[in-house]
């Protein structure tokens, strides 16, 4: 059970998390903790993954109780598994500088009985608005992905990224981040050959000293979604602080993140993955963006169904080598039968079904492209998923994808898990 | 052919990103025409423009601190260009607080006209950001149709009022008709009007004077109180006043009746001139 409290400028910095979430998915979950609140989500074609956590010390007030279950062996104690509809939550946080200036209090509580989440507003003059979304039952998804042990990390003041920002139009899709030890580069990125006829390519070169913090460790060229990025640079300039950027090698995801006293927030971001064939020229040949995602998707499931290796059907994948640190769906067990649906969250009905939502992407396309200049998005996420609660009960909130893999994983690793 | 030039002053750079941000909204797609002298940015009256035409120029020296030029040939010194306005406009307003700004003609896989910023930044390095933007080199014999229109002999001659309150009046009136009609005198009088079944709107301008005439004969043979009157497109007539963020120094409008309306503007040191044909 949730019940905190914030002020009308907190608000404005919550609505902001979640405008900056909704650039990334859909959906949102909602996840209260002792931490604090954790707002989350992630993108359709898991290339994306947002996380926003608020502190107890962010709201006013913060209470979060969990109710205990208690059965035959042992006890439960249950998240919130609250998915919220962006098309809910965004319009309640919407015109965030009016909801500053005449929100007094905001309480968000939530009902254990019903699926219910209450945003209640007290504002200026007496008025008193309340929101009643409901929401669907869903265990959320969580990332394990260090960030500390990245080689490269820079920390940039949000209005050095945001002048680098506005060079790129907003119908640019990705961007590509180049680091030497002397220079950081923020370039356009096009992967059609049509497009470089039409469109401009754009750059620009900033030195060491504009950065908070810079340590470049390898030498790297990244290429990633630029929506997202302008997603989290919006919410960065809302809370006046930093934002870090930590990554290594092409296909390696990268994470934008915050931190502050009161709030953490992390974006981890799946990045191109470099062909070790394909020259830097950008008019190589190349699949467009959404093709390869749900390629990619299609390669894994694919191979967890044969049980073959990921790498034989993308070479230049980095993912197997980076394995240990990143649990994927497919790696070796193929007699689980839920194993071709381990990328979707799995929701559960009130009413205690279980059913299994296949992705969308998954399904699309079957055909795994045969070029070797094939460039794939490396996909990283894969979720809390348990066919059985059973299963996963001495692991309340680190519920992760394959359940041996996972339990090592939790074991040895100093991994952390957003 | 070669073209490099640097803007190093910070108004000649504000004007020029100005200019070009007028283009970007009168024309989608423009010819830009580099000559030792002179820039110039075209739209010729094609029928996909709606035979709407453009001539924008502007002197070189009053805009940069360097300036080389190499066209095709000796005799043809000259580089036609066509390129989308907006990717160039685009790019100038990233100059903002620029230090310098370079503007040259490269070959990367295909022509590309590069604008190269380095920016002041508040730490010591300076940024340094670089637009390339494609072009199309327009060969020799397609040049004829990209000259200088001929100023057509006017049958009145009128300075325009504020062309903001132009603007906003032409934009009511298109919700009720496609077609304005715009007429003036040579008393300073000019009319906009429209006429549909239902209703008709007229709004009347007064004073606004007439520049002097070229010729002593014509002033002599029109009476002054009779009106020259075109009927437009108002869409056309609104885009070209959308396009005019600042008043202009010198605006002038000058009637054809039935024929055509020509605009000839000063904008501080650039002269554009914009030509809507009447619809047939």
């Amino acid at each position: 059970m949730l019940k905190c409290g914030m002020s009308g400028s907190q608000v404005k910095v919550f609505g902001k998390a979640i405008q900056a979430l909704s650039r990334i998915s859909d959906e949102l979950w909602l996840d209260p903790s002792e931490k604090g609140l954790a707002l989350r989500s992630v993108n359709s074609c898991r290339s994306a993954y947002g996380y926003v956590l608020f502190s107890p010390v962010f709201f006013q007030h913060y209470q979060w109780s969990t109710s205990v279950k208690v059965n035959e062996n042992d006890s439960t104690t249950s998240n919130l598994n609250c998915k919220l509809g962006m098309k809910s939550i965004l319009p309640i946080f919407r015109c965030l500088s009016s909801l500053e200036r005449n929100v007094e209090k905001c309480k968000i509580f939530t009902r254990s009985d019903q699926c219910k989440v209450v945003i209640q507003f007290f504002c200026r003059h007496g008025i008193r608005r309340t929101h009643n979304v409901c929401f669907q039952e869903s265990q959320p998804l969580q990332v394990i992905f260090e960030k500390n042990m990245c080689s490269n990390t820079l920390i940039i003041q949000p209005r050095v990224l945001a002048e680098a920002v506005v060079l790129f139009t907003s119908s640019q899709e990705e961007v590509t981040l180049a680091v030497t030890p002397l220079s950081v580069c923020l370039k356009s990125s096009s992967d059609e050959p049509m497009d470089l006829t039409n469109s401009v390519y754009s750059e620009m070169f900033v030195g060491p000293d504009e950065f908070d913090f810079f340590q470049i460790g390898v030498d790297t060229e990244i290429t990633f979604c630029f929506k997202e990025l302008k997603g989290m640079l919006t919410f960065s300039e809302a809370t006046h602080a930093p934002i870090a950027i930590h990554f290594d090698f092409p296909g390696k995801p990268m994470a934008l993140s915050i931190d502050d006293m009161l709030l953490e927030a992390n974006f981890i971001l799946a990045t191109l993955a470099d062909e070790p064939s394909r020259a830097s020229s950008p008019q190589s040949q190349c699949l467009s963006q959404k093709q390869k995602r749900s390629d990619l998707m299609c390669s894994t499931n694919n191979n967890s169904k044969t049980g073959k290796n990921v790498t034989s059907k993308a070479p230049g994948c980095i993912l197997r080598k980076a394995a240990p640190k990143r649990l994927y769906p497919n790696e070796t067990q193929t007699d689980i039968p839920t194993l071709e649906n381990c990328g979707s969250p799995i929701m559960k009905r009130v009413n205690g079904d279980i059913s299994a939502v296949p992705e969308s992407s998954v399904s699309n396309t079957e055909e795994v492209p045969g070029s070797s200049h094939l460039r794939k998005f490396s996909c990283m996420f894969f979720g809390a998923v348990s066919s059985d609660q059973q299963e996963h009960f001495d692991h309340p909130f680190d519920s992760l994808a394959i359940a041996s893999d996972s339990e090592e994983d939790m074991n040895n690793g100093s991994s952390s898990t957003f | 052919m070669k073209f490099r030039a640097k803007i190093v002053d910070a108004a000649c750079l504000n004007h020029f990103t100005r200019v070009s941000a007028m283009i970007a909204k009168l024309a989608k797609t423009c010819t830009l025409r580099i000559s030792p002298q002179k820039l110039n940015f075209i739209l010729s009256d094609k029928v996909a423009n709606g035979g709407v035409s453009m001539w924008c120029e502007l002197e070189q020296e009053n805009f940069f601190s360097e300036f080389q030029m190499e066209g095709v040939s000796a005799e043809n010194n000259a580089i036609y260009l066509e390129l989308t306005s907006e990717n160039l406009s685009r790019a100038l307003k990233t100059a903002q607080n620029a230090r310098a700004l370079k503007i040259k003609l490269t070959n990367k896989h295909f022509p590309c006209l590069t604008v190269s910023i380095e920016l002041l930044s508040v730490s010591s390095s300076s940024r340094i950001v670089t637009h390339d933007i494609p072009v199309k080199v327009i060969p020799r014999r397609l040049w004829k149709d990209l000259q200088e229109p001929t100023v057509p002999d006017s049958d009145v001659s009128i300075y325009l009022p504020v062309l903001k309150t132009m603007k906003s009046i032409v934009e009511k009136m298109k919700n009720i008709s496609n077609y304005l009609i715009i007429e003036a005198n040579l008393n300073g009088e000019l009319n906009l009007k429209i006429e549909t079944e239902l209703v008709c709107v007229t709004t009347h301008f007064k004073d606004l004077g007439n520049p002097p005439l070229a010729s002593e004969d014509a002033s002599q043979d029109r009476d002054p109180e009779q009106m020259a009157e075109v009927h437009i497109d108002i869409r056309k007539l609104l885009q070209f006043l959308a396009g005019q963020q600042v008043n202009p120094t010198k605006a002038v409008c000058n009637i054809v009746t039935n024929k055509i309306v020509h605009f000839d503007l000063l904008h501080e040191d650039v002269s554009l001139q914009y030509f809507i044909p009447a619809f047939s």
